[in-house]
């Protein structure tokens, strides 16, 4: 009953921090900003079936039904949420692990009934828990808005926010394993950036491992691809199965990306019992 | 469990290794320590000294490369061992988006306190430092002083009992001083032992009963500063006496403190004297001096840090 009590205080103490930071606010701010935006750019006209964005009329109404534009639509809209929504989560996340880790903060909190492992996870879950909320009201926000315009309501669209929220998970473990190593924020935003950067070019593999000349190169290309988390390859399915209904495998890319999450957490936690404040 | 002692600290070691370098520094070197429950003591030593690693392996913030130490009786490097102790950290960073009160409930609910007794506890705390204005105000407001008196009341909140603090009165007015001092007076009436981390010989002097004084990561002198003040007691001057030995005579009630040429061991009684001197002897340890011994704790303080000694 105590642990959990604690537990919950560091969560609430995660929001308070996030939110005195403006981190809260700061980020339902530029959600509802693209929410926004979509409600003005998208115009659609389906008694007469005509399709326009900021008024000019698409010229692919002649090749597409309307249904099928708009599953487009759809598709390009969870993919650049997919990004924008991940990478804002990223940056939101990054000091709130260093933060607690201040001479003369984690001297207090470290002299409390508490264990290290808990510390830890408290803020781990406060942050997912910040950017869950932000995230369902990213993509419901802008969901509600493209179905309400075009009268179109395609729930696959929705399946953006676990995977949103899976990718932002394991991301967070490394945000929490730099703030950890490093106690630096600016570190711990460039190396789950990076990660996600260096995934979609990995996620080549068979393009590269044909232009690889030898057989280490290639062993490593595709090492790096299986051990770092998949969050383009996610990405890729994410905006297929909007599109076309059809996933060619989920299941890959989440389990190695769980891996790799599961792994790095562990890490951390080591890390951080083992470490002098 | 019940214990005669709220902190007992069995030759602690600490050593620092740089990364990359491979070089090491002895904070903590072989630190043995009791303190009794319901004093008030007072750890005393230059900058450097290893009293700020000491009190954090006590606390399990830094973990010891050798030795042990326990609170209550309880090994110090499990969680539930902390349960009683109340901490004030020098140089603390208090997040500033909380109000006095909002910090207050933080703290006492990772001290394990149910809602509704942080609730019940909160205006009394504030009242009690002198702070019951000031409780719906983001501590980002507060002046140095007040976060301290602020710190103290998160110390106190779960009714600890044992308060350690470093440097509790830095940055308060003399004024704030005694109202520190009269608190801390009152929790030492009802059985708390207070265990303070200063610099300032004249608080450690008016205030504590006991001191350790540390030098260069180890304890150069321990004892009650009335014992050691006094001059009723006796000084022996003796050399050629191993570390271990020094723990034995300690234990008699003994205290010690390292000298350029072996050791001053300060006795209470002429018979205690006496003994000590039979048991040096029968070790093969060499009696150098013995006289009445007397001085001033800042005496006291300047001969066991700038006297080389060693082990």
């Amino acid at each position: 009953m105590s642990s959990l009590r604690v537990f919950f205080a560091l969560i609430a103490d995660t929001f308070q921090e996030a939110r005195a930071r403006w981190l809260f606010g700061g980020l339902f701010a530029l959600s509802t900003l693209l929410i926004l935006l979509f409600l003005f750019i998208l115009q659609v006209d389906v008694a007469a079936g005509a399709v326009s964005v900021l008024g000019v009329p698409s010229a692919v109404r002649r090749v597409y039904s309307i249904q099928h534009f708009v599953n487009i639509s759809y598709s390009w809209v969870g993919a650049g949420i997919y990004v924008f929504g991940t990478f804002l989560a990223i940056f939101a996340s990054a000091g709130l692990v260093p933060s607690i880790l201040e001479p003369g903060r984690i001297a207090l909190l470290l002299s409390k009934p508490i264990g290290r492992t808990i510390l830890l996870l408290g803020r781990y879950v406060g942050n997912l828990l910040i950017v869950i909320l932000n995230t369902i009201y990213l993509v419901t926000g802008v969901w509600l808005i493209i179905a309400y315009k075009t009268n179109i309501w395609e729930y696959r669209f929705l399946f953006a926010i676990p995977i949103m929220i899976f990718v932002f998970a394991v991301l967070l473990c490394v945000v929490l394993l730099v703030g950890v190593v490093s106690e630096s924020a600016a570190l711990a935003v460039m190396v789950p950036v990076s990660l996600s950067l260096l995934s979609a070019l990995l996620a080549q593999h068979q393009f590269m491992i044909k232009l690889l000349d030898s057989e280490w190169s290639r062993r490593l290309w595709m090492g790096l691809y299986w051990i770092l988390p998949k969050v383009f390859d996610l990405g890729k399915e994410l905006h297929y199965w909007i599109l076309i209904d059809e996933p060619t495998d989920w299941l890959t890319p989440i389990w190695t990306s769980a891996v790799f999450g599961i792994v790095v957490l562990l890490s951390s936690i080591i890390i951080f019992r083992k470490r002098d404040y | 469990m019940s214990t005669d002692y709220a902190i007992e600290a069995d030759g602690l070691e600490k050593i620092y290794r740089a990364r990359f370098r491979g070089r090491e520094v002895k904070a903590v070197s072989n630190l043995t320590l009791r303190v009794p429950v319901g004093v008030k003591y007072g750890l005393l030593g230059p900058n450097g000294a290893g009293k700020t690693t000491f009190v954090k392996m006590l606390l399990s913030a830094v973990h010891p490369t050798a030795g042990s130490a326990r609170l209550f009786g309880k090994d110090a490097h499990f969680p539930q061992s902390r349960s009683p102790i109340g901490y004030l950290p020098e140089n603390h960073r208090f997040p500033t988006y909380l109000t006095g009160a909002g910090m207050l409930d933080f703290y006492g609910a990772l001290a394990g306190l149910p809602g509704h007794d942080r609730q019940k506890r909160i205006p009394g705390m504030l009242r009690l430092v002198g702070l019951e204005d000031w409780g719906k105000v983001r501590i980002k407001k507060y002046s140095k002083g007040m976060l301290q008196r602020l710190g103290l009341a998160q110390a106190l909140i779960h009714h600890p009992r044992l308060l350690i603090l470093d440097e509790p009165t830095d940055g308060v007015d003399p004024a704030g001083r005694r109202e520190i001092h009269e608190i801390l007076n009152r929790l030492i009436a009802k059985g708390v032992t207070v265990f303070i981390n200063s610099h300032l010989l004249s608080e450690v002097e008016s205030f504590c009963e006991y001191v350790a004084i540390m030098r260069k990561g180890k304890l150069a002198l321990e004892g009650k500063i009335s014992d050691l003040l006094v001059g009723t007691g006796f000084t022996i001057n003796a050399s050629r006496v191993s570390a271990p030995f020094l723990n034995e005579i300690r234990a008699t009630g003994a205290n010690t403190l390292r000298t350029a040429g072996g050791v001053a061991i300060q006795v209470p009684t002429n018979d205690h004297a006496n003994a000590v001197m039979d048991k040096i002897r029968a070790a093969g340890g060499s009696i150098d001096s013995f006289a009445p011994s007397g001085g001033s704790l800042e005496d006291l303080f300047l001969r066991a840090t700038s006297e080389r000694g060693g082990d």
